[in-house]
């Protein structure tokens, strides 16, 4: 598994000391206050509701189990023993005091872990396929991409101070599982008629309180130009981008005022001037040493004659978190961190510690983070899954519930952010509650839910079957459904329902919704299918009439 | 930097005051303003390229970073300094400590602070870091890794 190196360690300790520097200066009064602000984001701090979040980078999704038991540790040394997964293959902590901030980072930094750039108008972790280098259906493996990508944004001279937050998505299979075009800027994998690899570059995506799909502003960049590509993107954004309107700082409002042709334009103009910049080439010998440090850890084995355990609750969970892997003898495991009665996404360090320990016993060590704020053990041997999924069910982890309706994503909302509207874990839960029975749950298939307390969408609820939003209407919180969001296949935005919905009666909008779902449903259609045949009103009907 | 009678000057690295000038007066009369050795002041939403062609009968060009979160001068002064080779001086005004090494890297060469912090040492902040990931106009004292 790739590893930092020296430099790279030493470079997340000046960032520590540096940071240290500014915390210091602004509790003893001497940084004014919106510089500490800006400063601070960019260090991934939250002054929140009851206490500071911090929000830890996990780098396009994969942790190493020493890295895992660091996690668990700072949440026991600094905050009250667990970590929240977000959606965006980070993990935060909710009661972080200021004066510990340094020493927590520095015990990350130890374990090449860091929360840089992670908040803040700058670039951001870069969200990558969690199953990359898994799987049979991929263009190319990403992370040796990401990699050379996020060394290059790293306190970046030149794009460090932006209009808006920068999100970046990498994808490099056929199913995107990454989201890319509701990401700022996207780049997918392809290969052109010359057989050569390069990306196709997606510009302008966003949820929020205006979601937008990102457009595609070129079809193909040179793998070895992308960096000089990257930087005219950025260039024309930093230089031109709307910085008057605080509700119009994201790039998806330049490129809709702009149109992406225009937009497309105006960053080839300045790309002419540098493409042949031999310092922005990509560098290719480090790119073919990432791609051995990032190759399989294991080989092949042969299973002939192995048959698997037959158990009624094991085969259940094993139809909805085990894939194929790509390697003879193996296979991917999804471990969902939801589980009913606790908030999405939350884990405990116990169960950090666990989860390090069978991975080390399970699965060479490694692990992956999701959008959907599950675990995944990417290298299981075919013959090792019952064993693993007893283990888990021993601590209460083999949920079988993963990728059904009782799967619900959410934020950390009301209770524990600032700027959260509404709860979102209690409705999670009333929902995990009101579709409790696991042979419904199968009748009714894979439906995502996912639950955002605020318009900033931490839980992407645009892009979801059912998504909700919460909001305030004469302090009574309500709930504003969309349906029919997608992006796996392509990339939809969800339609809304209809005027918003009181908390108290949301959970039976839901099963309305469902409802007519399994009523309309035809041999092998989804949500989305049914969706997009019926239309709206019949939902409309159901839920208001 | 002084403000005197409207007339906006600074004094270079080689100790000489320089009167600036905007960069709508510069360009429309960039021979006489040149021979009068004048520098350019930019503000964040001055457009650059119009100074390219005259760059190099800029006696000095000063930047504004008056806005801690405005980032447009580090693009300013890469496109000025990287792209388009001036060698002359680049003075940042109203610049900020924390942000010092991000435009010292981007190709500004001298800068006037905007405040001062008590028990701040400057150097921690124009050499915080020793190690650098990309290309840019200015980095020197740093190791590479691009």
């Amino acid at each position: 598994m790739y590893q930092y190196n020296a430099d790279d360690t030493a470079f997340l300790v000046e960032r520590v000391d540096q940071f240290e520097k500014q915390l210091n200066r602004h509790l003893a009064g001497d940084l004014d206050a919106a510089k500490f602000r800006s400063l601070r984001l960019r260090n991934g701090l939250y002054m929140e509701l009851h206490a500071h979040m911090l929000r830890v980078a996990i780098p396009y999704g994969i942790l190493n189990t020493e890295q895992l038991r660091a996690l668990a540790d700072v949440a026991d040394k600094y905050d009250r023993g667990f970590g929240h997964f977000t959606t965006r293959q980070n993990i935060q902590y909710n009661w972080i005091e200021l004066p510990e901030i340094a020493n927590l980072l520095r015990d990350l930094s130890a374990v090449g872990l860091h929360a840089i750039q992670t908040s803040g108008k700058a670039m951001r972790n870069i969200t990558a396929d969690p199953f990359s280098g898994l799987t049979k259906d991929e263009v190319e493996d990403a992370r040796p991409y990401c990699e050379l990508i996020r060394r290059w944004f790293n306190i970046h001279p030149e794009f460090s101070w932006l209009p808006g937050k920068f999100k970046i998505a990498i994808n490099g299979a056929k199913l995107d599982e990454t989201a890319l075009q509701i990401h700022d800027l996207g780049l997918n994998i392809v290969y052109n008629e010359a057989n050569e690899l390069g990306f196709a570059v997606y510009v302008g995506g966003g949820l929020g309180a205006a979601p937008m799909v990102a457009p595609e502003i070129t079809p193909f960049v040179a793998a070895e130009d992308i960096i000089s590509y990257l930087e005219s993107v950025l260039r024309v954004y930093n230089l031109k981008g709307r910085r008057d309107n605080l509700k119009r700082l994201r790039i998806k409002f330049m490129v809709r005022e702009h149109g992406a042709v225009e937009f497309g334009r105006m960053v080839d103009e300045d790309w002419q001037q540098t493409k042949n910049n031999p310092e922005l080439k990509l560098n290719m010998d480090e790119l073919a040493k990432l791609k051995k440090d990032f190759a399989l850890p294991i080989e092949p084995v042969d299973l002939a004659g192995f048959t698997d355990t037959v158990d009624f609750n094991y085969s259940i969970w094993k139809k909805n978190n085990v894939r194929a892997h790509k390697l003879s003898g193996y296979s991917i495991v999804n471990i969902s961190l939801t589980q009913l009665g606790t908030a999405p996404g939350d884990a405990t360090s116990e169960q950090m510690r666990m989860l390090a320990d069978l991975a080390d016993k399970y699965s060479n060590s490694e692990l992956r983070t999701t959008k959907r704020q599950n675990l995944v053990f990417p290298y299981v041997r075919q013959n090792q899954v019952f064993e693993l999924w007893q283990e888990l069910a021993k601590n209460s982890l083999a949920s079988p519930h993963q990728g059904t309706l009782a799967h619900v994503v959410a934020c950390p909302g009301g209770d524990y952010c600032d700027l959260a509207k509404a709860v979102s874990i209690p409705i999670a839960q009333q929902v995990q509650q009101r579709f409790d029975d696991m042979d419904k749950l199968y009748d009714i298939g894979p439906i995502n839910i996912n639950i955002s307390g605020c318009e900033n969408s931490c839980a992407h609820h645009h892009i979801s079957d059912i998504g909700l939003l919460g909001l305030k209407k004469n302090e009574q919180e309500f709930y504003q459904i969309t349906l029919a969001g997608e992006t796996l296949h392509e990339t939809a935005i969800g339609r809304k329902l209809g005027r918003s919905i009181a908390g108290a009666e949301v959970v039976d909008a839901i099963e309305d919704i469902v409802n007519i779902y399994l009523d309309s449903r035809e041999e092998g259609e989804n949500f989305v299918d049914v969706f997009k045949r019926i239309g709206i009103t019949p939902f409309k009907e159901k839920v208001y009439g | 930097m002084v403000d005197d009678n409207e007339v906006i000057t600074v004094v270079s690295e080689q100790g000489q005051t320089v009167e600036l000038v905007s960069v709508e007066e510069w360009i429309e009369n960039i021979d006489s303003l040149a021979a009068s050795g004048k520098g350019v002041l930019i503000k964040p939403v001055d457009d650059v390229t119009l100074l390219k062609d005259s760059l190099n009968k800029i006696a000095l060009i000063a930047l504004d970073f008056v806005g801690f979160d405005d980032g447009r001068g580090y693009s300013q002064a890469a496109l000025i300094r990287n792209r388009w080779g001036y060698s002359g001086e680049i003075r940042g005004i109203n610049t900020h400590l924390d942000q010092l090494q991000f435009m010292l890297r981007s190709g500004v060469s001298t800068y006037d602070l905007q405040e001062q912090y008590q028990g701040s040492n400057e150097h921690d902040y124009t050499h915080g870091f020793s190690i650098c990931y990309q290309a840019a106009a200015n980095n020197a004292d740093m190791k590479e890794k691009f």
